[in-house]
């Protein structure tokens, strides 16, 4: 009997196609756009703990810049020594602080009896410390890392096909390399830096630049007078640490801004109206987190007013259909219809609409979704630059599909009891008499 | 025929209230149709004839007075029993054949069968069968607006038919039909009739009077000829 009700409201829909489809189409947009926002939002979430991920959970940036929320990192204020980061790794949960001295190269050339290669200019090289490597949580794929003092550098895989696929580098290479100031130095390739598996922000930076330590390559200090001679201290803008374990990241930042704003040497060089800054990985995952809470709140409740105007037309359509089919339910009632079996014939109907926009929904929203990575994955790649970090993964919230479809039901269900209700309640005779 | 009643009223008024108006559409009205009657229900429109059928059909309720239906009292009866009187003991026949559109001819045969919760398999075969006795067997997939206004109609009276019903309510049944197919519903009814079944014609149609057993003639609300 259930059975026979179901397929009687399929042919009642079957019948009137557009104007099944155009009531379907309001639901089809409401669940639709829940579905991308869910699709998007699951997305650009695992994409960006993807990114933040390689620069590990313990890991956090120490600058010179504003400590607003959120904190503002001025890249040009020099303010840290040597003598700070040998300090701040003595610190208490405090595993290892490297400098991160930006160095801005004019050409990187390769010289091979008469033969020469010079690269490009726009090449940046990191001028830090072995303790990188482990801060960044990155691995040699050959070689080895190189030492301090020594004029070594490692590089990524796709680095070394600086000269072009046919002129690969290899551990060993000797190559000379010129800073902006026309100095070159003469440099070997000690280490190949492994891809990391998963693309994003910070591996594509170094796969960009090369790494080497800061003596000989990197060139910004404070002249310091000690003791009547005037010496160099090389200064740096930024460092990277690590904390010894994810429970005292805190404690390390603690620390850390503790450390910087009494007893450090930057304290004394950086300017008086700036702060230090540190920013753990763990809050920039907090900021993403927030910010993508609002923005599918925002959308959530735009979708959510879509489907409730899909739930309008729903009601709306039934009311019309319950009209004109006004007589054909006194017709049934004649013939042996219960009042209860006339209701279930238009509640199937509505639910059934909704059950059908769910689904065309859920199909609409997970293509629109995967439309709209690949359109922003398009657009990073496009603008993004240098600082483009690999795709943005399609990931659905498979959870939310079910939702959906469940939801779509009830809306149906909901917008059709009241006509339900109407054609249920009809008097046998007028409704008959009805043209 | 046999001397059982099939159907009895006893001083059956309806009055229809429309804000502080009343309309007394039947009046006292007390017949009593005997099982295999084919009776021709006649009178001028507003005699109440109509109302009259719909109070036989358990389509409707009395306002005052007691209608039997193989004995049992309508005026007992919750909206789902009468329901189920009119699934199983009454067929109808409109005057617009009342077929749902959306439905082949089958379907609409196979309806009251549904409701009557029938097994598919023997609804279709009870169904087919009665498509084939009104020679309709190959229009069985069709919609109704494929079909002619007689073969419509034939498709209704399969219809009504389709439970067993020991009653048939036709409410002008030619009223609609060019005369050939009239005459063709009424040779049906008239056969229908002779299988047993009691049958109440509701017509204008003088010359449809030939077909009943017994004619009553309404007017304002009251049998005013009996014969």
């Amino acid at each position: 009997m259930i059975a026979d009700i179901f397929l009687m409201s399929l042919d009642a829909l079957r019948s009137h196609k557009i104007r099944t489809f155009l009531t379907l189409l309001g639901v089809i947009i409401g669940i639709g756009s829940v579905i991308i926002v869910t699709t998007a939002g699951s997305s650009v979430r695992i994409f960006i703990e993807e990114q933040w991920n390689i620069f590990n959970p313990t890991g956090m940036v120490i600058g010179i810049g504003t400590a607003s929320d959120p904190p503002q990192i001025s890249f040009r204020d020099m303010g840290f020594t040597d003598h700070d980061i040998d300090e701040l790794k003595k610190l208490p949960y405090v595993k290892e602080v490297a400098p991160i001295g930006l160095l801005p190269l004019k050409a990187i050339k390769l010289r091979e009896g008469f033969l020469k290669w010079q690269s490009k200019a726009g090449g940046t090289m990191y001028a830090t410390t072995p303790a990188l490597l482990d801060i960044m949580g990155m691995e040699l794929e050959e070689g080895r890392m190189f030492q301090n003092k020594k004029s070594e550098i490692v590089m990524s895989k796709s680095m070394t096909q600086l000269f072009g696929k046919d002129k690969e580098l290899k551990v060993g290479d000797t190559l000379y390399i010129q800073r902006l100031d026309g100095k070159l130095i003469k440099t070997t390739l000690v280490g190949i830096l492994k891809e990391s598996e998963s693309s994003n922000v910070m591996s594509q930076v170094t796969s960009l630049s090369m790494a080497g330590p800061v003596d000989p390559y990197y060139t910004s200090y404070f002249g310091s007078n000690v003791g009547g001679i005037l010496k160099r201290v090389t200064a740096y803008g930024i460092l990277y640490a690590s904390a010894t374990d994810k429970e005292h990241v805190d404690d390390a930042k603690n620390n850390i801004i503790n450390y910087l704003n009494t007893s450090s040497d930057a304290i004394n060089y950086k300017d008086k109206n700036s702060d230090f800054v540190v920013i753990t990985q763990q809050y920039i995952i907090s900021k993403v987190d927030q910010i993508m809470s609002v923005m599918s709140m925002l959308i959530t409740s735009i979708a959510l007013v879509s489907l409730v105007v899909g739930g309008i037309g729903i009601a709306n359509i039934m009311f019309a259909t319950v009209t004109e089919r006004t007589r054909e339910i006194g017709t049934m009632m004649a013939i042996g219809a219960k009042r209860r079996e006339i209701m279930s014939l238009f509640l199937y109907q509505s639910a059934m609409i909704g059950l059908f926009g769910g689904i065309l929904g859920v199909i609409l929203g997970a293509s629109g979704g995967a439309f709209i990575i690949q359109v922003l994955n398009q657009y990073a790649s496009e603008f993004g630059g240098a600082f483009t970090a690999g795709d943005i993964p399609l990931v659905y919230s498979t959870q939310w599909f079910f939702v959906a479809v469940f939801f779509g039901i009830m809306i149906g269900i909901v917008a059709g009891v009241m006509p339900a209700r109407k054609a249920a309640k009809m008097d046998p005779v007028v409704a008959l008499r009805y043209s | 025929m046999s001397d059982k009643i099939a159907i009895a009223t006893n001083s059956v008024t309806k009055i229809y209230k429309t804000g502080k108006v009343e309309f007394r559409a039947l009046n006292n009205v007390s017949l009593k149709i005997k099982e295999g009657d084919f009776i021709a229900l006649m009178g001028p429109s507003g005699s109440g004839k109509t109302t009259l059928m719909n109070l036989l059909g358990c389509l409707d309720r009395a306002t005052s007075g007691e209608i039997l239906l193989d004995g049992q009292n309508l005026s007992i009866l919750n909206d789902n029993q009468l329901a189920e009187i009119r699934g199983k003991k009454i067929g109808f026949v409109f005057q617009t054949f009342n077929l749902v559109q959306t439905m082949s001819a089958l379907k609409n045969v196979e309806l009251p069968m549904v409701f009557g919760e029938f097994s598919r398999s023997s609804r279709e075969k009870t169904a087919l069968d009665m498509l084939k006795k009104f020679g309709l067997e190959n229009w069985a997939g069709n919609l109704p607006s494929e079909l002619s206004g007689g073969q419509q109609q034939r498709v209704a009276v399969a219809r009504a038919l389709a439970n067993n019903p020991s009653i048939i309510l036709a409410d002008e049944p030619t009223g609609n039909l060019d005369s050939a197919s009239g005459l063709q519903i009424m040779n049906y009814l008239a056969s229908i009739n002779k299988e047993g079944r009691t049958i109440v014609l509701v017509t204008h149609d003088n010359s449809l009077k030939k077909y009943a057993n017994r004619i009553i003639t309404m007017k304002d609300g009251e049998i005013s000829e009996h014969r």
